[in-house]
């Protein structure tokens, strides 16, 4: 490297002696630099290795063809079984035409037992030392509706004499905050009301689980761990297929039952019938009755997020 | 016009275009992509059947519908005995066996009251009597307040002339549970019925012990000492 | 006597002397005392440190967070959002500077939009850190991605942010470029820049702002002061830190003619930090008034609530050093010759105490109580803090070099004024 010529006009700029052996030294410094740097960063690499071309290329769920769907999902299927050690079958379920999703809770009969809860947590293939589920129920005291007075970590017999139980999951609101957030669009809310994430195309960003007044958004703190035997094998790519680790996740009022006709699972584990679910644009329908015939409420009105989850007081 | 004024105006000018046309191509995209209606249209009913499911997005003709399966008692309770008859063959007991050869006692009211059999029956069910219920005339059969028979098979009648308004819910799936689908066009859906749930002589639903919570870090689970009363 | 030169500008000349223009800087900026190559030494050494500790974040997942459900977001947030504030301080030079043709400002502006660089530099290396899947950065990009603009506050905090960084890079870009050329700058060529930067600065805190004060189920930061305090806080740390570094500046290079400056920033930070000590009284005043379940975070934050303290002793110490900075900034002495050490001090003080209050003591309360009033406390794990610190070693990083380029055009005694035809 030359000194630079000097014109008048490059007079400020300093001379500088001694160029190629200090360009020498710098330049071993800066491979050295680089070197640790790469050294640092080497966790990395070894984790790039279980990722794939074709999952980092994938597209946003809305935008691919049957054709990719099958694809991916084949692929999701074959590394469920390489990691896990599982057969499962992944569909890729639409919502059926006509049908609004909404749930409704009995509060006189909900006597906290939890077993919706793990009902929710084997369902939805959730890793298991954290007994994760999308459900969270709050002890409450009788004769307040503010949850500042509730918790969450009672235990023992339930239920207490004074305190009823507020079972709390995604209310798949009409006007999702966590929907408004995405900077992706990662999440958005599907003609039958439930509002879904794709977690291959989900970035972890976590603004969701802050916007969401709810507390009904998980994220994946690291790769679920479920032994094998214990995997729900009937998956669906919208819910309760193994999600990856960095991504959120949510009830999706088990998708991949309720647009096959069932019932979701906590529904059905639930040992005293407080749990009311269905199609409310079916005037036959038993959640029409309720909300017909029982004074529902929701929660965190003033917010405006319109939830399709009522709870009534009998 | 000071110069550094006309350079903000060009600062301001530039801001405005720029967000303007951000905006409008950003607005464009999204009319182009967003829409809620289009997803359900994007797959069709052949080729939902991804992955070895068929996943039919169209519901099954109305004709096609599913029962609501009630679970019904078998009949009156038989109580087995531990010891066999004299031919080795297990016993069992029916109401009639005993209250066919016996008169009713209509001033018997409690359990305590009984002194030769149903000791230590659980009775916690308001002041009713035993009669009010159980049919005098057939030990094997119920009966309602106007006297109709009840079999034990239809032993929710009974229950719903007190408790209508449970009926009535039960009716709508408010009350109870299910077990199976929602959509009776695609399943059929199970209910218990009331003795399922809830014992007649003491029918209120039993205290539980809360068996599976969260296990979340940095908070901490309250002690399971902590009973209230 | 005007140098424009505009017509003769020959691209193929550019094409050489440009590259040649980034490896002198460079050279310049790898060249100092041996002070200087322990403090980049050091530098690096944190932020090789940083990178193994992301690196390991990446490979087994957040768990190595202390974030949790309850409380998904941190320090690294906490520290994004004190840098946005930062940023956009770095243009209480370019309002004198260029709005009031305040000369002895003008000469050393550059070092705010320096700032400026490195602090957007740092936010984007504090969002990256956070993302659970930053692989998939990607799909963000319009076009390629999907962008939910404008619905989504963050996607116009994405266009904000790097517009900030774009037109800063382009303003000391060029000015350097001209300066190593050795001619004079073209005005047209970077003063609308400079003017869409001083509300383009604006517009990078009041938008990183809106991200929160629109979370409708988060009480403690759905304030409409929310924006405003952003701003104030900004108006302090930022000033701050330019003196700090001007300070350093007299004392370790050539440069002159600091003193003004100095005495500028000082007068601007009075005025701000009062507005800042304004707003959070006033916060303070509307919640407990008030009280009730909505007040949970405040109560949390300053007292405690069901025996969780955690931010208490945090909260009281930040509001000590900004009442003692206050005080300190208010007294006509801080501003004399021989009061130097202490002017450090208070903006010390004020920077340290804006940190604590505007980074860990406005988010990590927003999840507290969470939405379903459970109480879940948080304390960065040592991972956070190793990414935290090797951000802030980059930035350092960035700015000493940044600075250490632009010394040459501040060293000259005869430093042309940028704005001749005013």
């Amino acid at each position: 490297m030359q000194p630079t010529t000097d014109s008048p006009a490059n007079r400020s700029l300093p001379v500088i002696e001694n160029v190629t052996r200090r360009a020498v030294v710098k330049g071993a410094f800066a491979t050295l630099g680089a070197a640790a740097f790469v050294a640092a960063a080497s966790p990395i690499r070894n984790a790039a290795k279980s990722t794939t071309a074709d999952e980092f290329l994938q597209q946003h769920y809305q935008e691919l063809s049957v054709a990719d769907k099958r694809a991916v999902i084949a692929r999701l299927e074959a590394e469920t079984k390489q990691k896990y050690g599982a057969d499962v079958e992944i569909g890729d379920d639409r919502p059926i035409p006509g049908t609004k999703f909404v749930y409704a809770i009995n509060l006189s009969v909900c006597n906290g037992n939890g077993k919706c809860v793990e009902a929710c947590h084997k369902e939805n293939n959730h890793d298991r030392s954290t007994h994760q589920s999308y459900i969270r129920v709050i002890e409450m005291p009788k004769g307040t509706l503010d949850m500042e007075q509730g918790s969450t970590t009672y235990t023992g017999t339930v239920p207490k004499d004074d305190k009823f139980y507020l079972p709390v999951q995604c209310q798949q609101c009409d006007e999702p905050p966590c929907v408004d957030v995405c900077p992706v669009q990662a999440t958005w809310k599907e003609a039958d009301g439930i509002v879904v994430v794709d977690y291959n195309w989900c970035i972890g960003c976590r603004y969701c689980e802050a916007a969401c007044p709810y507390h009904a958004r998980r994220f994946n703190w690291k790769q679920p761990e479920i032994p094998a035997e214990e995997i729900n094998p009937n998956q669906s790519y919208l819910s309760n297929r193994i999600r990856p680790a960095g991504v959120v996740e949510k009830c999706t009022y088990c998708l991949h039952r309720t647009r096959r006709g069932q019932l979701p699972a906590c529904l059905e584990a639930c040992p005293t019938g407080a749990r009311v679910f269905g199609n409310i644009l079916d005037e036959s329908s038993n959640i029409r009755w309720i909300l017909e015939n029982k004074r529902v409420y929701i929660l965190k009105e003033e917010l405006g997020t319109k939830p399709a989850f009522f709870y009534y007081f009998d | 016009m000071r110069k550094s004024s006309s350079y903000f105006l060009h600062g301001l000018a530039v801001a405005v275009c720029v967000t303007a046309l951000g905006a409008g191509w950003q607005w464009m995209d999204d009319v182009e992509s967003s829409s809620p209606t289009s997803d359900t249209t994007f797959l069709t009913s052949a080729e939902s059947a991804v992955g070895g499911l068929n996943v039919p997005s169209q519901a099954a003709p109305p004709a096609m519908r599913f029962e609501v399966l009630v679970r019904r008692p078998e009949g009156p309770p038989k109580i087995e005995l531990i010891t066999n008859d004299p031919l080795g063959r297990t016993t069992s007991v029916a109401c009639s066996t005993c209250h066919s050869i016996r008169q009713p006692n209509r001033d018997n009211r409690s359990p305590e009251m009984l002194d030769e059999f149903h000791q230590g029956m659980q009775f916690d069910h308001g002041r009713l009597a035993c009669y009010a219920c159980h049919n005098p005339e057939d030990s094997d059969s119920l009966h309602g307040a106007d006297g109709t028979v009840i079999a034990f098979s239809d032993v929710m009648i009974l229950c719903s002339q007190c408790h209508s308004s449970q009926a009535i819910a039960f009716e709508h799936g408010a009350h109870g549970g299910m077990n199976g689908f929602w959509d009776l066009t695609r399943g059929p859906q199970t209910k218990n019925n009331c003795i399922d749930c809830h014992d007649p002589h003491a029918p209120r639903y039993p205290k539980m012990i809360v068996g599976f919570k969260p296990r979340d870090r940095f908070l901490e689970r309250d002690k399971p000492h902590a009973t209230h009363n | 006597m005007r140098d424009l030169s505009t017509n003769e500008i020959d691209i193929r000349s550019h094409l050489t002397s440009y590259p040649r223009f980034l490896g002198r800087s460079l050279w310049l900026a790898t060249e100092g005392s041996l002070g200087f190559y322990a403090w980049m030494t050091m530098l690096t050494a944190l932020f090789l440190v940083g990178t193994n500790a992301w690196a390991h974040q990446v490979a087994g997942g957040m768990i190595s967070t202390n974030m949790t459900d309850q409380v998904s977001w941190g320090l690294y947030i906490a520290n994004f959002t004190f840098m946005v504030g930062l940023a956009a301080g770095g243009v209480m030079m370019v309002i004198p500077a260029y709005l009031y043709h305040d000369r002895k400002m003008h000469d050393v502006v550059i070092i705010g939009e320096l700032l400026a660089v490195a602090a957007i530099v740092m936010c984007l290396m504090f969002v990256v850190a956070d993302l659970g899947r930053p692989d998939r950065f990607w799909h963000l990009i319009p076009g390629i991605g999907k962008f939910n603009f404008p619905l989504s506050m963050l996607t116009w905090d994405v266009i904000v942010l790097n517009g900030y960084l774009l037109i800063n890079l382009h303003i000391c870009g060029y000015l350097l470029y001209t300066r190593f050329l050795g001619r004079t700058p073209n005005p047209i060529w970077y003063l609308p820049f400079v003017m869409l930067s001083i509300g383009w600065a604006i517009s990078i805190h009041t938008v990183t702002a809106f991200l929160y004060c629109g979370l409708g189920g988060r009480p403690f930061w759905n304030s409409a002061l929310l924006a405003p305090r952003f701003l104030a806080s900004a108006f302090v740390s930022g000033p701050a830190f330019i003196i700090v570094t001007l300070l350093l500046m007299r004392r370790l290079t050539h440069v002159t003619g600091l003193d003004s400056p100095i005495a500028t920033l000082t007068k601007i930070i009075r005025v701000t930090i009062l507005i800042n000590l304004l707003m959070v009284a006033s916060e303070l005043f509307t919640e407990f008034y008030t009280g009730g379940s909505h007040a949970s975070a405040a109560k949390y934050l300053f007292f405690g609530i069901h025996g969780k303290t955690a931010l208490v002793p945090w909260t009281w110490t930040a509001i000590v050093l900004n009442v003692a900075a206050t005080g300190l900034f208010l007294w006509k002495g801080v501003l004399r010759e021989n009061r130097r050490l202490l002017l450090a001090i208070a903006c010390a003080m004020a920077f340290t105490g804006t940190w604590i209050e505007k980074g860990m003591g406005l988010i990590i309360p927003g999840f507290i109580p969470s939405t379903l009033h459970e109480i879940v406390e948080y304390v960065p794990s040592q991972l956070e803090w190793k990414v935290t610190i090797g951000i802030w070693a980059a930035g350092l990083m960035v700015f000493t070099i940044a600075i250490k380029a632009a010394l040459p055009t501040l060293n000259d005694g005869r430093f042309q004024s940028m704005d001749q035809v005013a």
